[in-house]
């Protein structure tokens, strides 16, 4: 990250600002100064108390059980086991290539995306902003049967190959491949946003200045550009790992027999034998190489880029070798890459002289917008056939569609569950995604500006997205029964907060990074209480963060299945859960219309605020 | 059955009196285990979890508008989650009877039942005499039966289709692409049966034998299905033209007019349930909704909207011939069927699934 300080000295002078209270001093001054430090850290109890409550304390009860044998003693019988089993070492493997997989592809596909979306104008981004966010809101369920009947032996894909006469085409699913598209598509959003979060504050003068000192596009990008953007990459890249690490529907509808996740090892012992003591011994398995994992990556890309305190100290190699190492290969690899763009750059220029009296040409720019492009028509595939394929009048999702009927339309809005269902989604979404941020946003702020152990506190806070859903259900299930949440629309809120809370710290966070807390100072020094400036000052700049960070707690509530299959006691029911009851003979096209009208109903709502917020702008 | 001992993840002692309201609005405070004694008041609403889906209107029409018409009782029905094991178990042991009457499978009534989780129930009456005698134990009456069987795509095999596992295995006359559930649950003794074992004799599989057979066919094995949904859209969208599936999935596939067809023969047939959770203060009315859902003529009832088997064989006098040909336990069907060994599944799940997955992942 040496050139990521070269070429920001804001950052860097940002940083020596900030000054932190001593770490070496006399006894009693260190004790009030740790006092203080205490108080200070008021910002991370709603978070830490809330996760405390709704997610520590029911699990620990339940990973508990994975200690004792089945007479009741102390006993590790069960991690033995999971020693000699030769299925849980050989699935976890697995379930982190998927994971690892996936982030790669999500992370190089939704760049240029993002990229592109930071630098075109208001209207052009929010139309494209949509298409993105296409994948939230079609149900895992209708995707995931969307991609089978697209992706198949007589899919619409191969149809259209066969018209081009390609006889012997390649199979898409039911082997890696399929879990590949199905995951990265799903996943991508989180990515494309998270970056596009942080993208957003990166100043483009910057790579202008390195333009007109004479740098190629391709190496201004690669060494100003590019190490700016990293703090986006490394919080999208997370995200996108832990979450997949929960994913067993696609890899179990779209891959092949190999494609076994640990998540489902898990399931079964908890469903068909009832041994939630092994249950709990693979998942605390899973929590710890997943956090093993994380503190990797962290020493590997920083988290300090996460959380802006690279600036600090120079890492040597003896004080954080890992750290060292990631620094010397991030080093390695934007300079191959700036070189190699160079040469490319070169090259072109020999092979077509740039004549002076002609403006410079943008070729770089329209191979962007040709890759974003094709990546967003990926993202937006399944809405196109949903949308098609509700309308119907065979009984089954196929391609192409037969006729035209509203009969699907019509089966859903009579039927008064499924509307309730629908509210009831929304709702809840709303409230976790609201609640998500009470409790992630100061804690971000914190963690990014204030914290120490850092690693750490993002490792608890980000375990419950690691934490197999399945073990939260349960263990909230004994909470909620003894304070009588069972069936509760609270109790779903509760269950979603504890999911939402980590996106919307991992997000926040990679904002902070480059907030520049001296336009806070400003503001104070012109007389605004910290209200005023959060108001005025801090949340305008923020808010694609923001919206963001809530983006993904909504969504995350909003599709969520198996914490509202215990949690509900089946007394009443979401959108998601829904799906899955009426999934249970086949998936029909009323699962399509019912997408379709979520779709719809998301883009408009989307559109609508926009609006809005573009007449409250012109008003001011 | 061995009876395992159980160990609770909540303790006694730290549990609190809690209010259980249910609809009804009949507060229960406190623990006592005397609640039972007081079930009979007339009017009760009794929280039923079905399959949902088809389930809830079949059944509805079948057994709970009939039931509240005939006793009082109102019934509320609930869409269960697919394998409702562990909200059983936490339902009996945080006594939070958010369910009084559950369906579960006989594998998972054997697994709930070796813990002791399952209220005893009343097996005095005609009907209930009725039952075959593999839907009956002393926790748990079969309500509906439903079978593993050979579907096939009758545009590929037209009128030879293949007749039993042993033409599943053959890729030279049966050509085309198969699919399998990824679970040694049937596998295991559909390829025991295709390599010739008898039916008298599956039990105890031998799943060395087993997994050998496997191997055979693994190469022409397209997809490892997971889902019940996903075996009726592979069978509808043609991405497979066999595969072995529950009959209820592939009638979709027929009563939405697709060219499948079901092969009975060497069929594995299970049953699935009625179950009290263990304490329910409503227990005695849920024994008697259990006892009215042995009636044959009600049982006939939901055969017209699901294409399951009834329990108790004299629903057939009221069930049309050309829909008894798509039920499990109309006679033709199941003289050509085995009964999966819950029994076995039950001592042997875990250590099958284990080497099943081993197989797999090799």
């Amino acid at each position: 990250m040496r050139e990521l300080r070269a070429a920001a000295p804001a950052d860097t002078l940002k940083e020596a600002g900030s000054v932190e209270p001593s770490e070496s001093g006399g006894g009693d001054s260190a004790l009030r100064a740790s006092g203080r430090r205490a108080l200070a850290a008021w910002p991370l109890l709603p978070a830490f108390i809330f996760l405390g409550i709704a997610f520590v304390y029911p699990v620990a009860l339940l990973l508990g059980t994975s200690f004792v044998d089945s007479s009741g003693e102390l006993s590790t019988v069960h991690y033995t086991r999971l020693y000699d089993s030769r299925v849980v070492s050989r699935v976890l493997t697995i379930t982190f290539e998927i994971a690892a997989w996936t982030t790669v592809f999500s992370v190089i596909a939704a760049y240029p995306v993002a990229y592109l979306l930071s630098t075109v104008r208001g209207s052009t981004r929010n139309t494209l902003i949509i298409w993105v966010l296409m994948p939230f809101w079609t149900s895992f369920l209708v995707r995931t049967f969307a991609w089978m009947v697209l992706l198949g032996r007589n899919g619409a894909v191969n149809q259209f190959l066969d018209i081009l006469g390609i006889v012997d085409p390649p199979t898409f699913i039911y082997n890696f491949s399929g879990v590949m598209i199905g995951m990265v598509h799903a996943l991508m959003p989180l990515c494309v946003l998270t970056m596009l979060s942080v993208m957003e504050s990166i100043d483009h003068n910057l790579s202008r200045a390195a333009s007109t000192l004479g740098a190629r596009p391709g190496q201004a990008f690669w060494r100003v550009y590019f190490p700016l953007s990293v703090p986006g990459v490394a919080a999208g890249a997370l995200l996108v790992f832990i979450t997949a690490l929960g994913f067993f529907i696609t890899p179990a509808l779209l891959g092949s027999e190999r494609e076994t996740v640990i998540v489902q090892l898990i399931i079964f012992q908890i469903k068909d034998m009832l041994n939630w003591g092994f249950a709990g011994a693979i998942a605390v398995f899973l929590l710890i190489v997943a956090l093993i994992i994380f503190f990797i990556y962290d020493r590997l890309v920083g988290l300090s880029t996460l959380s802006g305190g690279s600036a600090r100290a120079e890492t040597n190699a003896k004080s954080n070798f890992i750290g060292w190492v990631g620094r010397r290969l991030g080093g390695l690899f934007i300079e191959v890459m700036a070189r190699g763009s160079d040469l490319i750059g070169q090259g072109m220029e020999r092979a077509f002289p740039q004549r002076p009296d002609k403006p410079r040409r943008k070729g770089g720019r329209a191979a962007i917008w040709a890759t974003a492009l094709l990546v967003i028509v990926f993202l937006a595939v399944p809405a196109f056939f949903i949308i098609p394929v509700s309308f119907t009048e065979a009984q089954f999702l196929s391609w192409p569609p037969r006729g035209f009927s509203l009969q699907w339309y019509e089966s859903v809005l009579s039927n008064p569950v499924w509307v309730e269902a629908g509210l009831r989604s929304l709702l809840i979404a709303i409230s976790a995604g609201g609640l998500g941020m009470l409790f992630g946003v100061p804690a971000a702020f914190y963690i990014a500006r204030k914290a120490r152990f850092k690693t750490a506190m993002i490792g608890f806070l980000v375990s419950p997205i690691i934490m197999p859903n399945i073990i939260i259900a349960v263990s909230l299930f004994y909470l909620y029964a003894r304070l009588g949440l069972v069936g509760t629309d609270l109790g779903l809120v509760i269950g979603h907060t504890v999911l939402a809370v980590p996106y919307v710290v991992v997000t926040m966070i990679a904002v902070l990074k480059h907030y520049d807390e001296r336009l806070d100072h400003a503001a104070y020094t012109l007389g605004a209480n910290k209200a005023r400036t959060f108001v005025h000052v801090t949340f305008p700049l923020m808010r694609a963060g923001m919206v963001a960070a809530f983006m993904f707690a909504f969504i995350i509530s909003f599709d969520e299945l198996t914490i509202a299959l215990f949690v509900t006691g089946g007394q009443v029911t979401t959108l998601p859960k829904k799906m899955w009851d009426d999934a249970l003979l086949q998936v029909s096209p009323t699962l399509a219309a019912v997408a379709a009208m979520v779709l719809v109903f998301m883009t408009i709502v989307i559109l609508v605020s926009e609006l809005v917020r573009r007449r409250g702008v012109q008003v001011q | 059955m061995t009876k395992q001992t159980k160990v609770k993840f909540v303790h006694r002692t730290s549990r609190r009196q809690f209010l259980m309201a249910s609809g009804a609005g009949i507060a229960v405070l406190g623990l006592s285990g005397t609640m039972g004694s007081r079930a009979f008041a007339s009017g009760q609403q009794l929280v039923v979890a079905d399959p949902g889906g088809p389930f809830t209107d079949a059944f509805g029409e079948a057994f709970y508008r009939p039931f509240e018409e005939a006793t009082g009782h109102e019934i509320r029905n609930i869409a269960r989650e697919h394998q409702p094991t562990s909200q059983v178990r936490a339902i009996v042991e945080t006594e939070s009877y958010s369910w009084d009457v559950v369906i579960v499978t006989q594998a998972d009534q054997v697994l709930l039942d070796g813990l002791g989780y399952l209220e005893e129930l009343d097996w005095s009456g005609e009907h209930m005499d009725n039952i075959m005698p593999e839907a009956r134990t002393p926790v748990w009456m079969g309500t509906d039966v439903y079978a593993t069987v050979l579907c096939y795509r009758s545009d590929t095999y037209g009128e030879q289709g293949p007749q039993s596992w042993a033409d599943f295995w053959d890729v030279e006359r049966f050509p085309g692409r198969r699919a399998l559930r990824r679970s040694p649950i049937d596998t295991l003794e559909i390829a025991l049966l295709a390599d010739g074992v008898s039916p008298d004799e599956l039990y105890p599989l031998d799943i060395d034998r087993a997994l050998a057979k496997l191997d055979e066919i693994r190469p022409h094995i397209s997809v490892w299905w997971t889902g019940g949904a996903q075996t009726s859209q592979l069978l509808q969208t043609g991405e497979v033209d066999m595969l072995p599936t529950w009959n209820g999935r592939a009638q979709t596939v027929i009563d939405s007019g697709g060219p499948a067809a079901i092969q009975w023969n060497q069929g594995l047939y299970s049953i699935e349930g009625w179950a009290i959770p263990k304490g329910n203060p409503k227990a005695d009315a849920g024994r008697e909704f259990i006892r009215f859902c042995a009636d044959p003529q009600r049982q006939a009832a939901y055969t017209d909207l699901l294409a399951y088997g009834p329990t108790n064989l004299k629903a057939y006098d009221f069930i049309s011939e050309e829909r008894a040909r798509f039920l499990p336990t109309a006679p033709d069907n199941l003289e050509k069927m085995i009964l999966a060994n819950q029994d076995w599944w039950g001592e042997h799940k875990d250590d099958a699934e284990e080497r099943f997955n081993e197989w797999l992942l090799s």
